[in-house]
């Protein structure tokens, strides 16, 4: 007999429909699995036979074929175990699934249903093709029941799903996940009241959230750069439902949301090692590539501590992803394309001793040295970061004479007052803004385009670092709620510039 | 002491022999700070300003501040290369190079084209530049600097050697402090030097009256950042604001719109006074 169930494969942040066909025949005693089915699918076959025996049922003592359509395209994962199990099980006793139900999950020898990743990201996409049923793992039903209208049917086990099936006992579906309203009792972790001294960086830190810009803090070894780029996703406003299901679906396919809270409405922050490797930042994996950091950073802030330190081929690789937001990564089995909408925020030594420019310790490197460590970060990574900062070392004896600054939710206040306004006028931030929308939407008055033309001549800015201070310029009118760049904003913009003044 | 390159076959780009006139040689340390470095520029464009031709090696740090120096004063400046005239080193002096050469300055060197940076080669080329001038002046020096070797070699040529002093507490004065502990010239001034060379010319600096306030014309409010800083230490933006209880977007744009005029310098993470300068470069 025949019976055929449908599942699902993950392609990137997209569902790929799979039907899966089983088929008792008359012939010796054998299990054929057929449908471009990848190691990781064929070993199915052996939990699924052990799922279904220990599970009470019977297993075909016959000619037993399992197909995987469409045959033509190449399946991974375990998310399909479920599905054959189901599969076989009908084709043996007869009996058929409801209309337009999918199943997802994988089986243990004792016939539990495991947790699949990306069952949040498989639920939407089968919700769009028109399913309205969908039988996913105990642990995966939470995750799974964020998508409005689509039946989430929790899987204990398979004798479970074969009873509810032929009528037997009916498993209840899972309500509706509601999502959690912010909780605004949330402690800062990293707080800028905790930031002595420090206002050159603390003001750009604040432009940058207000903004979006990217930012590059440069400075000597201790002198708070990662205390400065851990508080800026405190004074960020919480996402958005829209950002947080993005944020999910990244989380739900890499396995990482948290159990009982799916939604969180936090921004990401990922710090990821300098050692990384291409593929962990940008993306990358056999078959079809996974997302990195900078997809798991989306909606968030990526922080890349010791920037030179970086291979460069990986900092080169950041550069269509900060011009456009995401990230489109072809590997053997396809391309795939990921978000990766973020805040870039980067320090680094000015030289490789760490000294150069401390007003009390020397530095020791040659110039060919400090020259070649600032190379590798000049060009046209840093063209696209929009505010460069130094920072500067606070004496440990000075540090509590040091002014405490405004704490993070002051802050706050103003970078959402500001974000609000450049969403109202533009419907983006302003470090989204292309040079045709910057001269319709952030006019420049006459003293002002002055003097950005009078320092573009004087150093040289190239038509990006133009434009990048121009940006600049409007984010810190919107912070002072004016409509007008004056020429104090220009100036402002200009003075956050610290690499086009080495050069 | 290896013997003197003859002078007669050296390699030129742009005008040699220079004009007639006293040759000045201003080096010093490749990494100076923002002190040195301003003492350089203006030693050099006074001198410049004053008929006098400066000679340096095309180096970073000193050696550029004195050949931008010579060029804002005006005058015509020699660069004594390491390299063949043809390969500029560092790459990055491609530009001063040229201004120079179109300045009616020349670019000159003992080896020939095409020899490419080699560290024994600088030695050598400190010696040469030592027997074209006249008097030597050295800006900033550590201990074994190269500076200290063409002061040596202008010794030993009977020349000239100068040194100007810095901070007790600066590595980079070490050397400089030496040699006037060992006899060399104290420089203050172009005047100093000028005297030295016994070229009774006019320079501008009069050494007996305090410096003349910052030759711009400066919009008052900005005027308050100016008595904050200093032409030596670096100073924050963020100390600033603290000292002027102004907001730091404040402050940034006033450095911003100084810098613009030439009046302040950005220096690593902080910021310093631009020494004066007579006039402001093209």
């Amino acid at each position: 007999m025949l019976a055929t169930v449908d599942s699902c494969v993950l392609v990137g942040l997209e569902a790929r429909r799979v039907e899966v066909q089983a088929d008792s025949a008359n012939g010796q005693s054998k299990f054929y699995l057929v449908g471009l089915a990848a190691t990781s699918v064929k070993e199915a076959r052996e939990r699924v036979r052990s799922a279904i025996k220990n599970s009470g049922l019977a297993f075909p003592g016959k000619r037993l074929t399992v197909n995987l359509a469409p045959a033509e395209m190449r399946k991974t994962g375990t998310a399909l175990d479920l599905a054959m199990a189901v599969a076989i099980a009908l084709a043996e006793t007869g009996g058929r699934v409801p209309e337009r139900s999918a199943f997802l999950g994988e089986l243990a020898l004792d016939g539990a249903v495991r947790h699949v990743d990306g069952v949040l990201v498989a639920a939407r996409c089968l919700k769009k093709l028109g399913y309205e049923r969908l039988f996913v793992p105990a642990a995966d039903a939470e995750e799974a029941a964020l998508v409005e209208g689509l039946e989430i049917v929790p899987c204990g086990s398979v004798a479970e799903v074969v009873a509810h099936l032929r009528g037997g006992e009916q498993i209840a579906a899972q309500p509706f996940t509601e999502v959690p309203l912010e909780s605004s009792t949330d402690v800062l972790e990293h707080d800028l009241a905790e930031v002595h001294g420090q206002e050159e960086a603390r003001r750009a830190i604040e432009v940058a959230a207000a903004g979006g810009h990217h930012l590059l803090l440069s400075g000597p070894p201790g002198s708070g750069k990662t205390m400065l780029a851990r508080c800026l996703p405190g004074i960020l406003p919480p996402l958005e439902l829209a950002e947080a299901f993005d944020v999910a679906q990244v989380r739900s396919l890499l396995g990482d949301l948290l159990p009982g809270r799916p939604i969180d409405w936090s921004r990401p922050f990922r710090a990821p090692h300098h050692g990384i490797s291409m593929a962990g930042l940008i993306g990358g994996g056999s078959g079809y590539a996974s997302p990195g950091e900078i997809s798991r950073a989306n909606h968030g802030v990526l922080f890349l501590d010791e920037l030179a330190e970086f291979q460069a081929n990986v900092l080169q690789a950041l550069r269509q992803p900060l011009e456009t937001g995401r990230v489109t990564i072809t590997r053997s089995g396809g391309s795939v394309t990921y978000p990766a909408l973020f805040t870039l925020v980067a320090a680094t030594n000015p030289c490789p001793c760490g000294w150069l420019g401390d007003p009390v310790r020397t530095c020791r490197c040659t110039p060919a040295v400090v020259d070649a460590y600032q190379r590798r970060l000049s060009g046209p990574l840093l063209d696209r970061i929009d505010l460069q900062v130094g920072v500067r070392r606070v004496p440990l004896s000075q540090l509590a004479s040091e002014p405490r600054g405004e704490a993070s939710g002051v802050v706050r206040e103003r970078v959402l007052a500001a974000r609000a306004r450049q969403l109202a006028r533009q419907g983006c931030l302003n470090a989204q803004l292309r040079p045709s929308r910057l001269r319709n939407l952030a006019a420049l008055e006459p003293g002002s385009r002055l003097t950005l033309e009078r320092w573009s001549e004087r150093k040289g800015l190239t038509a990006r670092g133009f434009h990048r201070a121009w940006r600049v310029a409007r984010t810190a009118a919107d912070l002072e709620a004016s409509e007008l760049i004056a020429d104090r904003h220009v100036l402002e913009a200009l003075g956050y510039r610290l690499h086009d003044v080495a050069a | 002491m290896t013997s003197l390159p003859d002078l007669s076959g050296l390699n030129a780009r742009g005008r040699w022999p220079p004009p007639d006139g006293p040759r000045v040689a201003i080096v010093g340390s490749r990494r100076p700070s923002p002190y040195g470095e301003a003492v350089a520029e203006q030693l050099a464009a006074e001198l410049a300003r004053a008929g006098v031709i400066v000679v340096s090696g095309l180096a970073l740090g000193c050696d550029a501040a004195a050949h931008r120096g010579a060029l804002i004063g005006g005058g015509v400046t020699v660069a004594v290369m390491g390299t063949g005239v043809d390969i500029v080193y560092p790459a990055a002096h491609f530009r001063l190079a040229e201004e120079i050469l179109a300045a009616g300055g020349a670019l000159v060197s003992q080896f020939p084209n095409g020899t490419s940076p080699r560290r024994h080669n600088f030695p050598a080329r400190n010696l040469t530049m030592a027997a074209l001038s006249h008097a030597v002046v050295v800006v900033e020096a550590v201990q074994g600097s190269g500076a200290l070797i063409t002061a040596e070699a202008a010794l030993d040529l009977h020349k000239e050697v100068m040194a100007v002093p810095g901070s007790i507490f600066s590595p980079l004065s070490v050397g400089t402090h030496a040699l006037i502990r060992d006899g060399a010239g104290l420089v203050q001034n172009a005047r100093d030097i000028l005297a030295a060379l016994g070229v009774g010319r006019e320079v501008l600096d009069d050494p007996l009256k305090p410096p003349k306030r910052l030759g711009f014309e400066l919009p008052g409010e900005r005027d308050g950042i100016l008595i904050h800083l200093s032409d030596v230490l670096t100073v924050s933006a963020a100390e600033l604001a603290r000292k002027l209880h102004l907001p730091i977007s404040e402050v940034l744009g006033r450095l911003t719109s100084l810098e613009l005029d030439g009046a302040v310098r950005r220096h690593g993470a902080g910021y310093v006074r631009a020494l004066r300068r007579a006039k402001e470069r093209a």
